[in-house]
């Protein structure tokens, strides 16, 4: 159906000198959902995100926002997009108000509407009080809400956030996981990249992992968790003297593989874990065991992204990377 | 919606910013000029005394005059009135600093030179206000001076140089001119650059560039606030030199004048901010970078001496300098106190075409390596 897509990307690269920062990404964001992008530090994202917002040239590869081509409709597609920084960029020196004009005009809105639209959006951020304040002289929780207000001034049918809850406290995360859900039941499509996986968990209709400029796996969260499958894990601890009967009983009656730890048990439960838990745990009443302890280890987005990505210190550990980033820096 | 109103948007931004720290921004700019018109320019006026030599071939009525008239502000000590060769010697030995001959045609010599001058080149400070002291007094007698440094006259070589433009009888006056264009120089070069790069570090640059605008109007926007505002601190320099007591005789002429010198300067030096300010990273660099570039071509001016009583080693470095015409030019309306066209079109057209081609180039390379 065509319109179905906010953005189709196609075979999408960039090359900064002979490092290749994003390897040839392919995929559709739906008109209206959320959609996450994760990735470690490094992986593309940004450089991803920048192509999209046509701050950075694409070595090669087609970008689509709304069925506008971005090599011919940059401007449109820009009038379209709103955004975010991952740092806080409010004007300091100007005032909320003048903050919020000033990309009222940047965004070529009529005259008349601008003040009306500037105050809408000061209602919206709570900061109506403050309007004539100094921008830099609100707390970070303030400069973020301002910040987003600002980055909808144009009323845009797409939203980046690019890390919109890094450094923030947990009520402002809270408040601002409500505003990006209230967005979405507007109808406008989100794309936001995180490092709080709990973050992409709970919001995201649809996640993709990047790394090494590449995609390594897209889908629903709970599709993503089950590429992690081996980690259903039953963990049963009980006295020493009946470790080794009831693991092998486990081991016969269930048909699962266990694992024996000192005073613990470790039964991979990877096909229905709740049933076959509830089934272990009748049998152990059954039998009169002493259970000490009986728990269930389920796969988050961490396992499914630690399984993808690698759990190396990109920035530090690799000689190679640091040097493929500062080029990268360099080129910029 | 055009490149035009989209500078203005920015440019409207950039005024903002400068209006919210008013005060810190006058301050800062008039520091530098303060401190120098009231140190140096004591400096100047304590010269007393510098010991002469004169040769009067014309011997007539008016040649008397004119020397009573170089020994009554106590400026210039006549050491002795004598004959070419002794004066000369005078000069050789070190115990006068400046031998002044009167030629016979004088004061009728039309626009050959009716005095030469000729001076030790180890005496900058007192040849810089005692040479425009003997040229204003030469000129009430319609004369023209000639100056030559001590070496050039050994080789008996007698090419004339270039008189420097104007006349005062205040070192002070004579500063002021050109801490004027030193306060719109580096108004320029500091407020737009700096300004530049923390917008770039802040992350401000990015959110315009993501705006459905022209890079160009970023440039622009930037550019026309840079040069209003360095156009504003040439304007308190000229309040701070009346209040010290420099005079605009021309009038409104003059502020006419003054304004024409200025914007183009401005211009410059604001596009110039732009232009490094897209090829530097980092604050610190860019401070150095900044005071490289701005600190010698002031003094390369003639800020503190008339160029013509430079070394000659660097007499080339300040023929290059846009800010040699720039001084020129403000010392005419100043000093002078009337416009001399010739030269007058040679300095407004060197300051000129310096900005559109800084202009230019500040277009080309910011667009390119903003991103």
């Amino acid at each position: 159906m065509p319109g179905e897509y906010a953005v189709e990307i196609s075979n999408l690269k960039k090359s900064f000198g002979d490092f290749q920062a994003v390897k040839g990404i392919s995929l559709e964001i739906k008109k209206g959902e959320i959609f996450g992008i994760l990735g470690p530090n490094g992986a593309g994202k940004t450089t991803t995100l920048n192509m999209l917002l046509g701050i950075l040239t694409p070595t090669s590869g087609k970008i689509t926002v709304e069925g506008l081509d971005i090599n011919r409709d940059s401007l449109r597609i820009k009038q379209m997009i709103g955004f975010m920084t991952q740092e806080t960029v409010v004007e300091n020196a100007l005032t909320a108000r003048d903050n919020l004009r000033l990309f009222a005009r940047l965004y070529h809105m009529p005259k008349e509407r601008v003040e009306q639209r500037v105050e809408e959006s000061l209602e919206e951020a709570a900061l109506t009080n403050f309007g004539d304040t100094a921008a830099g002289t609100f707390s970070g929780g303030m400069q973020r809400r301002l910040s987003l207000v600002r980055s909808m001034i144009q009323e845009p049918k797409i939203l980046i956030l690019d890390e919109p809850t890094t450094g923030l406290d947990v009520q402002s995360r809270v408040s601002m996981w409500d505003h990006i859900t209230s967005l979405h039941e507007k109808g406008i499509t989100v794309i936001l990249t995180t490092q709080y996986l709990e973050e992409a968990d709970a919001l995201c209709d649809r996640i993709a992992i990047i790394d090494h400029g590449e995609i390594k796996a897209l889908g629903t969260a709970s599709e993503l968790k089950r590429l992690a499958s081996e980690g259903n894990i039953l963990e049963i601890t009980v006295k020493d003297s009946e470790v080794e009967r009831i693991s092998k009983m486990i081991k016969s009656k269930f048909g699962i593989d266990t694992e024996v730890d000192g005073d613990k048990i470790k039964a991979d439960i990877q096909k229905k874990p709740l049933s076959i838990s509830i089934k272990i745990a009748q049998m152990l009443e059954k039998e009169g065991s002493d259970v000490l302890a009986f728990s269930m280890h389920l796969p988050t987005l961490d396992d499914v992204f630690i399984k993808l990505t690698g759990n190396d210190f990109r920035d530090t550990a690799s000689g190679q990377n640091v040097d493929q980033r500062a080029k990268m820096w360099r080129s910029r | 919606m055009g490149l035009m109103s989209d500078s203005f948007t920015i440019f409207t931004r950039e005024m903002l910013i400068f209006k919210s720290s008013l005060r810190v921004n006058i301050i800062r700019s008039m520091m530098f000029p303060l401190v120098i018109i009231l140190f140096f320019g004591q400096l100047g006026n304590s010269i007393t005394n510098v010991p002469v030599a004169i040769t009067n071939y014309a011997n007539n009525q008016q040649s008397m005059q004119f020397i009573n008239a170089l020994e009554a502000q106590g400026t210039l000590s006549v050491y002795a009135i004598t004959d070419q060769a002794t004066a000369m010697n005078l000069l050789h030995s070190g115990q006068v600093y400046i031998t002044i001959v009167i030629l016979p045609t004088f004061p009728n010599s039309g626009t050959a030179p009716g005095v030469y001058i000729y001076y030790a080149n180890t005496q900058f400070s007192s040849i810089g206000v005692a040479l425009p002291f003997i040229e204003n007094a030469a000129a009430n007698y319609g004369s023209v001076v000639s100056s030559q440094s001590q070496a050039a006259q050994s080789s008996d070589n007698l090419v004339v140089a270039q008189p420097t433009s104007g006349a005062t009888t205040s070192y002070r006056d004579f500063l002021i001119a050109s801490v004027i264009i030193m306060a719109v120089a580096f108004g320029g070069i500091f407020s737009g650059g700096f300004s530049t790069i923390l917008d770039r570090q802040l992350g401000s640059i990015k959110s315009f560039l993501i705006a459905p605008i022209n890079k160009n109007a970023i440039v622009m926007g930037k550019m026309m606030s840079g040069t209003v505002q360095s156009i504003f601190y040439g304007f308190l320099a000229v309040l701070l030199g009346l209040l010290f007591g420099a005079q605009i005789t021309m009038g409104i002429m003059g502020f006419v004048w003054i304004f024409i010198i200025i914007l183009f300067v401005a211009l410059a030096f604001s596009a110039l901010a732009l232009l490094i300010a897209s090829r530097i990273k980092a604050i610190e660099q860019y401070a150095i970078v900044a005071q490289m570039i701005t600190l010698p071509t002031w003094f390369l001016s003639g800020a503190f001496f008339p160029a013509s009583s430079f070394p000659a080693f660097l007499q080339p470095f300040s023929v290059g300098d846009p800010l040699t015409y720039a001084t020129s030019a403000i010392r005419q309306v100043m000093l002078a106190g009337y416009v001399i066209p010739q030269e007058m079109l040679l300095d407004i057209s060197v300051i000129a075409v310096f900005s559109l081609v800084i202009v230019l180039l500040s277009f080309l390379l910011f667009k390119k390596t903003i991103d």
